[in-house]
């Protein structure tokens, strides 16, 4: 039984007035435990009411979110199980921090929770530890704190939550590279120690490329291509013209093939392009040699 | 969720109303609220409801949208007509439910009732309508124009206008952003539509403290960028669109002043005993 099924989800906003707007058509999908998954699509593909439908906070108009083999919009119990065990965390989640201290702010998950005190200041730690944040921040005001530190305060808020799957709109948004790094890192290392499943909106294709098992491609609410890295942006040229970015090297080895280049159509990353070339190139020479 | 507030939003059209100029749009629903109020008997109620419910049509505002404005007040004036059916105890007595009680059914009463929900319900058409037919920038224009004279008076009206008009621009932003956290803080568990009032508002707390950190936020960074541009306020500014009246608004707003003396005047004369025309009120 796969951790998470979704089932022809379809949704639509403002229904029944005159402003109503389909966001979600048809979707389906399935995804097991530890997988880190990469969704992309540009702006308005519907990304964000699927990340929230994950959650619960929006109900489909038909289909079914099923976790571990039950519906979260079946009953309210189950609706709130699944918002611990689903944790979600908003683009620019640093705009949510609202509590006195740091520490205040990423108990607010686990209190929610209903643990104990014991409990609560255990977890507040382990996911300060996720994101790097030591004592002396953690009694400190989140308004205090500069821009990368206040993300990432945020994420420890959902993190403290050991959320089995954890969901980000767009984590690394408006950071530097570093701070970006950084943060992927610091999703990768949660990963790694619960064995939690991770999906992720990125705007990235070098990141998508990079990270994750298997990618979605959302377009006008329903799912373009999905696979793995390798499959997905062998669809270079559809991506492109979907508007959508491709990572530099799917663009080059794109660029060249269209100038007659006979490369495979799977490379997307630095290493592979390289690779590719080289072959190209030894066959050249033995061609040349033959003929 | 709030995101379906239709209450004073604009549609662009190009109808008639649309082009009113809106200084001359403002005063003429002023002058029709005024008549309204003055308004005592039927007959002038009859032409007042007739005025308001042509310009609904002149809009070509879509019917729904209209009723749904309509549906947001429905309860106030249930709430009034039924006030006015049952403390009402002029005129001839139609019923006396108890015996016991001093509770009586009259035809003034309902008369009033019936005059009253007209009266709010016109009102309501009036006041939307012109909202809905005049753009926030546009209207907020208009109100500095016509406040302009106090400025005798060391009134800072551009200011006043300038508010209005940022305050206008971001309640969407505001409504977005309040679904936003709503949702961020119901991701972790915040429990915002259950328990009893006081946990409610206790659970308010995450969402209020981000919204008014954020708007603080928002609102340098807005000042910033329009220092950034030059703004020193209202001294010398001129104006991209300038409003010019025409003869179709001059003729709107005389007769509007027209269907006030007329009001007036029926109000004030006494025309004896006739439904139409004596005061129900």
């Amino acid at each position: 039984m796969p951790l998470l099924e979704v089932k022809n989800l379809s949704y639509s906003y403002s229904k029944g007035t005159p402003f109503e707007k389909k966001a979600l058509s048809d979707i389906s999908f399935s995804v097991e435990k530890g997988e880190y998954i990469s969704i992309i699509g540009h702006t308005g593909s519907g990304k964000s009411t699927l990340m929230q439908m994950l959650d619960g906070l929006i109900k489909p108009d038909e289909g079914s979110v099923v976790l571990e083999g039950k519906d979260i919009n079946s009953d309210k119990k189950i609706t709130r199980e699944a918002r611990f065990k689903v944790g979600l965390c908003f683009q620019y989640p640093e705009y949510q921090l609202f509590e006195e201290t740091v520490e205040k702010d990423i108990a607010f998950g686990p209190k929610n929770m209903g643990l104990s005190a014991a409990e609560i200041s255990e977890r507040v730690l382990k996911a300060a530890a996720f994101v790097k944040l030591d004592g002396e921040l953690l009694k400190r005001s989140p308004f205090d704190l500069s821009g990368g530190q206040k993300r990432r305060a945020a994420i420890a808020g959902v993190m403290a939550m050991l959320p089995e799957i954890l969901i980000l709109d767009e984590p690394a948004a408006g950071l530097d590279p570093v701070g970006r790094n950084e943060i992927l890192s610091m999703i990768s290392e949660y990963r790694r120690s619960t064995g939690a499943t991770v999906m992720m909106v990125t705007h990235s294709m070098e990141t998508a490329a990079a990270v994750s098992d298997r990618i979605f491609v959302l377009e006008n609410g329903a799912i373009a291509y999905t696979g793995t890295p390798r499959e997905v942006f062998g669809h270079s040229e559809e991506l492109i013209k979907m508007g959508l970015d491709v990572p530099v090297s799917a663009k080059i080895a794109s660029e060249l093939r269209s100038r007659g280049l006979d490369l495979p159509l799977d490379i997307y990353t630095a290493e592979g392009c390289a690779d590719a070339l080289a072959r190209y190139a030894a066959k050249l020479k033995e061609g040349k040699r033959n003929g | 969720m709030v995101k379906n507030i239709t209450v004073g939003q604009f549609f662009p059209g190009n109808s008639p109303l649309h082009k009113l100029d809106p200084r001359i749009k403002i005063t003429v629903t002023l002058i029709y609220i005024v008549a309204l109020f003055v308004c005592r008997s039927f007959l002038p109620l009859i032409v007042l409801t007739a005025i308001s419910v042509t310009a609904v049509a002149l809009s070509r505002i879509p019917l729904k949208t209209v009723f749904n404005g309509l549906k947001m007040v429905m309860l106030l004036v249930c709430f009034t007509a039924f006030l006015q059916i049952f403390y009402n105890d002029k005129g001839n007595v139609l019923w006396k439910p108890f015996d016991r009680f001093d509770f009586v059914i009259t035809d003034a009463g309902i008369f009033s009732a019936v005059f009253i929900t007209v009266r709010i319900i016109s009102l309501i058409l009036a006041g939307s309508l012109m909202v809905n037919t005049t753009s926030p920038t546009m209207l907020t224009d208009a109100i500095e124009r016509l406040l302009s004279p106090l400025t005798l008076v060391k009134v800072n009206v551009h200011s006043l206008a300038m508010m209005m008009t940022i305050a206008l621009r971001f309640i969407p932003t505001l409504i977005e952003e309040i679904d936003i956290i709503m949702s961020a803080q119901k991701a972790r568990g915040a429990q915002l539509e259950t328990g009893s009032i006081k946990e409610r508002a206790k659970a308010l707390v995450p969402v209020f403290i981000p919204l008014f950190v954020n708007s603080f936020r928002r609102a340098y960074e807005l000042a910033f960028a329009m220092e950034c541009r030059c703004y020193t306020g209202g001294k010398g500014r001129t104006r991209l669109k300038i409003m010019k009246i025409r003869v179709s608004d001059i003729l709107v707003l005389v007769g509007m002043l027209c269907v006030l003396g007329g009001v007036i005047f029926v109000s004030v004369y006494d025309f004896g005993d006739n439904i139409m025309l004596r005061a129900v009120m």
